[in-house]
């Protein structure tokens, strides 16, 4: 019985920490700036491809996953300062702008790197539960999953550049007038959500086969825990990815891993139905 | 001839004077003698370009005149396409109860279209929020066709094959006279322009009509809209059917035309390509779309035969500079230079 | 006379705050009413519920007799409301003409339209801009192309929400004109505005709500001599 519970807790915990991993970088994205970033996909798959290429030349994992996570950070810096800063004002422009990038970068890697490379293979083994066994490293995931809202939290209550960064969320105007460099914050929750896209691809890149455009396995996902949680990353967020880990825990034990997916894009539609803000918005508004 | 074209000019299209009816009646006149000048093999080719511009004109529809973002276009098409094939490959159809099968696959995407904008619509959700949903949409039907590739993955008769696709549904065939015409090549390619011809023309009388009207105050300012006595849902959830219906059509004609349906016609990049049509061409006028999109088309298919990955390289490219050079299009750009200059020749 | 527009006992709490309460009014048909009070005391929430863009906590909206609380904007428009937003919101982007005939189209069309289009354009003073982006007006004639939009559908009952916000003194009187040109013409207007000299210029009855609540109502006269309401409004609220 034990082993049954246990089993069912780990495989929402397995989803839970993909739907909050893949979805954190895009949220702060969207919560500053109101962009949804189409080439979070591409962050993802910078981050894994770096990773990988860093251990096959002798990095340890958790030091190649980190540089996995900063590089594509690095490269969202470069994507603000050049081309997203110009189009703050046009949010609908910047998610085609994204997209256009997307896609040539995708095409790109395609050409560069071919179609497909060795993976690097999971670390930590498994462990035994009952008659079941379990990797290990999904629980890692999992960890790394609550650090990172843990650490946003942080960053965003303890931390001055937080502290602004949610003066500027809840009016950019008066915080400009307030003496608050928005254009810095915005370049910099860039820089934070293409590094935790980064960071995404880097912890599953031991868990996947590698081909250039595997940033969308992750996008569905994204999206859709974004959309539910809404803009406020640090409200909606987890409530979010509980909501629809559990959804998703359910439907892929009775009816598979596509059912999952199907089912998490109907529990968003009926949300957004109820909840057009999100939960986040929703939550706000109950506090007054 | 004036009163006909009284309903299809007005404020909501570019082309309305004399020096634009000309150059379409010319342009007409060379789609319709094409076949004449050309072999069996490109005008069939050139028939799966127009039967594309479909979408396109759709997605102008919701996106560029009611302010609809839905990058979803691909569903609607994918949903038309294997209907199609269920349809036509369980009945065994042909002659002109092929033209039932693509009116049910219409149809299907078009009762889908309606039933995911009603939750959309009447959810109040807002522009970007509307094309994230679509797009996920569009993505998860693609992943769901895509694992299908068991033999319990089959309606009737017809399997779907996984990646590789629907195959096996019969051509569209026209009854005429005791026989029965088979759509394919230059036939294909005369049906095709007809219905692009109806439904661009359509297209134009609705949008200068009344409805048109409202639609673009929508897309200017929905609670204006509203407060002026419009049932703003109302007209958002007919544009989003009709818009999405479009593309249907278009995925009914492609799958007859090539008897082939795969899910990467919905996937990714295939989900993108509507939207750079439509945006790199002007999605704010009807003609500009049509034009732009079958160039784009043409363009792309010519590069694709040396690389699919420089071809689509080429329209992220096209996408991100439209966006950041001619935000409302290209197409549409170079039109306003042409009416400039028709007006100078006029008068 | 009889009543046009009724509300009774009308709530509206935002969270834990009560915006309205317990507010009944009446509008009788033909006259102009004036909303008055200093900021913060529930006028523009209240035009909300009656306008239907807010649904009310607790209450009622009458309207010709027929309970129209749960009905949204656009059917209460369609039964004769027409409403003017304090933001001016016509369609920028559109000529000033076609902003009219998006309004018009809904009464009427072909030569009729145009003829009531140009009568339009004219009692606005539009004339010489009906080709150009509406965004284009200046802020004054945007308010008055706004009220011609409301116009147009030739409502029974004119809801304004501050059609003076941001004009000039003398375009505020020119608007208080307008107004009461529509109003010889039998119109009944509902105006809510902060602007005393502007209501003294137009007011036939005034409703004053303070703190969410009816704080006194009656005749122009009575109110403007009513020595609380100078204390709770004339005082306060002549630093706007």
């Amino acid at each position: 019985m034990f082993a049954e519970i246990f089993s069912i807790a780990f495989q929402f915990a397995d989803v839970f920490a993909f739907l909050i991993l893949a979805a954190a970088g895009l949220a702060i994205i969207f919560g500053m700036m109101g962009i949804i970033n189409m080439a979070h996909g591409e962050f993802i798959t910078c981050g894994i491809y770096v990773t990988v290429i860093c251990v096959q030349h002798g990095v340890p994992l958790p030091l190649a996953q980190a540089i996995g996570a900063l590089s594509a950070g690095l490269v969202g810096i470069v994507l603000e300062r050049t081309i997203i800063r110009h189009l703050y004002h046009r949010p609908l422009d910047s998610i085609l702008a994204t997209w256009g990038i997307s896609l040539m970068v995708t095409q790109g890697m395609l050409i560069v790197l071919g179609s497909s490379w060795q993976g690097i293979g999971t670390p930590l083994g498994s462990f035994a539960v009952g008659g079941y066994t379990f990797s290990t490293y999904r629980l890692v995931l999992f960890g790394a999953a609550v650090g990172v809202l843990i650490g946003l939290y942080l960053i965003y209550m303890r931390t001055n550049y937080g502290v602004m960064a949610r003066a500027t969320m809840q009016n950019a105007d008066m915080a400009r007038a307030l003496g608050v460099r928005t254009q810095r914050m915005y370049a910099i929750s860039f820089g934070l959500g293409a590094a935790l896209a980064g960071l995404c691809g880097a912890l599953y890149a031991p868990t996947m086969t590698l081909i250039p455009t595997m940033g969308i396995t992750f996008i569905i996902e994204s999206f859709v825990t974004v959309v539910v949680g809404g803009a406020n990353v640090l409200l909606g967020t987890a409530p979010a990815g509980i909501l629809l880990g559990v959804v998703r825990t359910i439907l892929n034990a009775w009816y598979g891993q596509i059912a999952g997916q199907i089912g998490l894009l109907i529990t968003v539609i009926i949300v957004i139905r109820m909840l057009p803000e999100g939960v986040s918005g929703w939550l706000s508004r109950r506090g007054g | 001839m004036t009163p006909m074209l009284n309903v299809l000019n007005g404020p909501q299209t570019l082309g309305n004077g004399r020096f634009f009816w000309t150059g379409f009646v010319l342009v007409l006149m060379f789609a319709l003698g094409y076949p004449a000048i050309s072999d069996p093999y490109d005008v069939g080719n050139i028939a799966y370009l127009l039967l594309s511009t479909l979408t396109a004109l759709g997605l102008s529809l919701m996106w560029g005149y009611a302010g609809m973002f839905s990058f979803g276009q691909t569903a609607f098409f994918g949903v038309a396409g294997y209907t199609y094939g269920v349809i036509s490959i369980n009945l065994g159809a042909s002659g002109g109860l092929t033209f039932l099968c693509l009116l049910g696959g219409v149809a299907v995407a078009a009762l889908f279209a309606a039933l995911l904008g009603y939750f959309l619509i009447y959810g109040r959700v807002s522009g970007v929020f509307f094309g994230i949903v679509t797009f996920a949409t569009t993505l998860a039907l693609a992943a769901f066709f895509g694992q299908t590739a068991g033999p319990e993955w089959a309606i009737g008769k017809a399997r779907f094959n996984g990646f590789n696709g629907m195959i096996g549904m019969p051509p569209l065939e026209l009854p005429w006279l005791d026989d029965n015409i088979v759509l394919e090549g230059i036939a294909l390619y005369y049906f095709v322009l007809c219905l692009v011809l109806v439904v661009y023309l359509g297209l134009r009388i609705l949008v200068n009509s009344r409805f048109g009207n409202v639609l673009v105050a929508i897309r200017e300012d929905p609670l204006r809209t509203e407060l002026l006595g419009y049932d703003v849902r109302k007209y958002q959830l007919i544009t989003f059917v009709v818009g999405s219906a479009l593309a249907a059509l278009s995925g009914g004609l492609y799958t007859a035309w090539g008897q082939f349906i795969p899910p990467a016609s919905m996937g990714l990049p295939a989900a993108a390509m509507p939207i750079i049509w439509v945006a790199f061409s002007g999605r704010q006028d009807l003609t500009a779309t049509l034009v732009g999109t079958f160039l784009l088309l043409l363009v792309f298919q010519t590069i694709t035969v040396y690389s699919q990955q420089y071809a689509l390289i080429l329209m992220g490219f096209l996408l991100l500079i439209t966006v950041l050079l001619v935000p409302s299009g290209f197409v549409i750009g170079v039109g306003r230079l042409l009416g400039r200059l028709g007006r100078g020749v006029t008068s | 006379m009889t009543a046009i527009l009724e509300t009774r006992q009308l709530h509206k709490h935002f969270g834990g705050l009560s915006a309205v309460a317990d507010v009944s009014i009446t509008v009788m048909a033909g006259e102009i009413h004036c909303l008055i009070g200093p900021n913060g005391a529930g006028k523009s929430t209240l035009f909300k519920l009656v306008a239907g863009t807010y649904a009310p906590s607790q209450g009622e909206v009458l309207f010709r007799g027929e309970d129209v609380t749960r009905r949204k904007p656009y059917e209460r428009v369609g039964r004769g409301m027409s409403i003017k937003l304090q933001v001016p919101s016509v369609f920028r982007e559109l000529p000033v003409a076609q902003n009219l005939e998006i309004s018009l189209q809904r009464t009427c069309r072909g030569a009729a339209m145009e003829a009531e289009k140009a009568r339009l354009l004219e009692f606005l003073q539009l004339q010489d801009d009906a080709g150009k982006p509406a965004g284009f007006l200046a802020h004054g004639q945007q308010q008055w192309l706004e009220i011609g939009m409301a116009l147009a559908l030739q409502p029974t009952l004119l809801l304004l929400d501050e059609p003076t916000a941001g004009m000039s003194p003398q375009e505020t009187e020119r608007t208080g004109e307008m107004i009461k040109s529509l109003n010889a013409q039998g119109m009944t207007v509902l105006v809510v505005e902060h602007d005393m000299t502007f209501v003294r210029q137009i007011a036939q009855r005034i409703t004053v709500l303070h703190l969410g609540r009816v704080f006194a109502q009656g005749s122009t006269d009575e109110v403007i001599a009513d020595p609380r309401v100078e204390e709770i409004y004339l005082g306060k609220g002549h630093g706007h």
